[in-house]
């Protein structure tokens, strides 16, 4: 108790040097609880935004299709499991997709695209793409042929609404077909996908071009968040056997790449921040110590051990880390908090981000833990910082430091 | 009975380009009770000498028998926890805790020998009273003066009741009144309390109040006074 008194009332000796220090733990803290909560929005909302409006949870088609996208290889009653699906605990929706490789053309252009034939309203539940609507409506006021396309797809066209569009592609015969549909809506998003690639027509439309039935090619699983892939995908096997059922990591490495980023990112941050600290309270306290050189020098001399002079020294130091650290969490979580409100404003650079898929409001994203990680990662700090000037400190001989001037 | 016993010491500096020798085949004997002053002109070895007595320097030959124990041969952590229990410091800088009250500085040596906190507080009152400083209780260091700052260092020293006290120029940095005051003390404190005070000083005000006079010149004693 001594030594923790003696330390705390050492700390506050020279006032304004030990507020720098402590003022640079709490920027430190707070620029890392920031930062972290920053870059992980960043991965949080990208992934969920492609998982939400893109790919899904978990998706399943024919074992040959992905290959080439051949208009042949469909699900058997892939509807039917779609709707049975649907019942299953933990999935939030089912939809199932006609996907046709092929071209859209203008009267002034032309762009290969994918032409996805949705189900209207299962759609809806799994990627909410009648929220993404900017301009028209979600096919309607389009009585044959409606198309949704997304807005950079309709730039480059230079289509609006209700402009007419051609779409061509093989059938199921590899013959090539061709079908005149008119915009009913044009599809204001981040996702790149979306916004240029895609072109959403009514299943039954494109099923008839191709002459598909009502045959599909995937079925798009969007699941509760508590539920786990590995499970539903298990039970898709036992109930339906011979497609091929994925998760989204396998349908999108890049995404679990990702993931695996947001989980080190902390790390990462934690390690520059925590770096630059050490050097600033390694300073400190060596100045500590050694403009103290003879008053430790005197406390040895009457019989302070070396290992108490040493905990005094790493108290001291400890202290810093405690006197910096709740004030730079709580800067911090007020931070997050409020962020996590209103976003982050990024409009400035939202061209930039919207043409890699990202939104142009950030909401920042921390988990509780990392509030405990980063309290453990100043403490340790503090405490790696505290062994030079201790070790320092417990090297001098008394009696050279009693006659320090 | 002897406190101190020193045989055949000599200490050589080889720091220096030059060695110097600061202690000369010194011995030297001090009993309980006794109240010496070690004197000379400065650099004869004053300072050495209660360095290697309280254990702070190693001579570079001869032995320091403290109590009965040889400290020459100790190794460094129970030396340290040897001048915990038997020696008490005062220095010529005061070098109390700034961040200490006076209470809590002549405390210290107690709490770092675990001394209960009753006894701590009866003992610390006891030499404020006798100090005259029982009003500065929870004064720090810097609200003091020279004088009280003294007193409270050698408060401190004598609060664990050590075997002896070693005080190197403890009057230097004092005013008249308070090296007057300081000696009054330290001679009560010696007459009552046992005390065994061994002191190294220029201070003529000191060495008249000393019933032993140890001369050193060149690091050897050239005269050992004893006073009735």
């Amino acid at each position: 108790m001594m030594l923790i008194k003696i330390a705390w009332k050492n700390i506050w000796r020279s006032k304004g040097r030990s507020l720098v220090v402590i003022g640079s733990i709490v920027v430190g803290v707070w620029a890392l609880i920031f930062g972290t909560g920053f870059m992980n929005g960043f991965i949080v909302n990208y992934m969920a935004e492609i998982i939400n409006n893109d790919i899904s949870h978990v998706q399943v088609h024919h074992p040959e299709f992905k290959k080439d996208l051949e208009v042949k290889y469909s699900i058997n009653d892939g509807r039917l499991k779609a709707e049975k699906i649907r019942s299953w605990e933990g999935v939030e929706g089912a939809t199932t997709r006609t996907i046709v490789s092929g071209m859209i053309s203008s009267a002034q252009k032309a762009s290969g695209i994918q032409i996805r034939g949705i189900d209207l309203e299962n759609e809806s539940v799994v990627t909410g793409l009648d929220e993404m609507i900017g301009e028209g409506s979600y096919f309607e006021g389009i009585k044959r042929n409606p198309i949704v396309i997304g807005d950079n797809l309709a730039e480059t066209l230079k289509v609006g609404v209700r402009s007419k569009v051609v779409l061509t592609f093989n059938d199921g015969n590899g013959q090539i077909t061709a079908g005149a549909f008119r915009v009913a809506g044009i599809l204001n998003t981040s996702s790149v996908n979306i916004s240029e690639r895609y072109a959403f027509v009514l299943q039954e439309d494109i099923n008839r071009l191709v002459g598909l039935g009502d045959q599909v090619h995937e079925i798009a699983i969007l699941l509760d968040q508590q539920q786990e892939e590995a499970q539903i995908i298990s039970r898709y096997q036992s109930e339906f056997n011979g497609d091929l059922a994925e998760t989204w990591r396998e349908i999108a490495p890049e995404l679990n790449l990702l993931q695996e980023m947001y989980g080190s990112m902390l790390y990462v941050l934690m390690g520059i921040i925590l770096t630059a600290l050490i050097f600033g309270i390694v300073n400190t306290m060596l100045m500590a110590v050694l403009e103290r050189f003879k008053e430790l020098g005197m406390l040895m001399a009457v019989g302070m051990n070396r290992i108490r002079v040493y905990f005094m020294i790493i108290f001291e130091t400890l202290f810093l880390g405690i006197a910096g650290a709740p004030l730079g969490l709580l800067f911090g979580w007020m931070t997050i908090k409020y962020y996590e409100t209103y976003g982050v404003d990024l409009s400035s650079y939202s061209e930039g981000l919207e043409a890699v898929g990202y939104s142009s409001i950030l909401y920042p994203y921390l988990e509780g833990n990392t509030y405990i990680i980063v309290t453990i990662g100043v403490l340790f700090t503090a405490l790696i910082a505290a062994l030079y000037p201790a070790w320092k400190a417990v090297k001098l001989k008394p009696v050279e430091a009693l006659h320090k001037i | 009975m002897s406190v101190i016993l020193a045989k055949n010491l000599t200490k050589i500096y080889q720091e220096t380009a030059v060695p110097v020798k600061a202690l000369n085949n010194l011995s030297l004997e001090v009993t309980e009770g006794e109240f010496t002053a070690v004197v000379g002109p400065s650099g004869c070895g004053k300072t050495t000498l209660l360095n290697v007595l309280g254990g702070l320097d190693s001579p570079t030959e001869g032995t320091v028998e403290l109590a009965g124990t040889d400290i020459t041969q100790m190794k460094e952590s129970k030396l340290i926890d040897f001048r915990l229990r038997n020696i008490g410091f005062v220095f010529q800088a005061y070098n109390l805790i700034p961040v200490l009250t006076t209470l809590e500085n002549i405390e210290f040596i107690m709490l770092l020998q675990k001394v209960d906190k009753a006894t701590r507080n009866k003992r610390s009152l006891e030499l404020m009273r006798e100090m005259g400083i029982e009003d500065k209780a929870s004064k720090r260091p810097s609200q003091l003066s020279g004088g009280q700052q003294q007193r409270v260092a050698v408060a401190r020293a004598l609060a664990s009741k050590p075997k002896f006290i070693l005080a190197d120029e403890p009057t230097a940095n004092l005013d008249s009144v308070s090296t007057a005051n300081l000696l009054d003390i330290m001679a009560k404190l010696n007459r009552e309390e046992k005390a065994t005070f061994v002191f190294s000083t220029h201070d003529q005000r000191v060495i008249d109040k000393a019933r032993r006079v140890v001369t050193l010149e060149d690091g050897a004693i050239v005269s050992d006074e004893i006073r009735q």
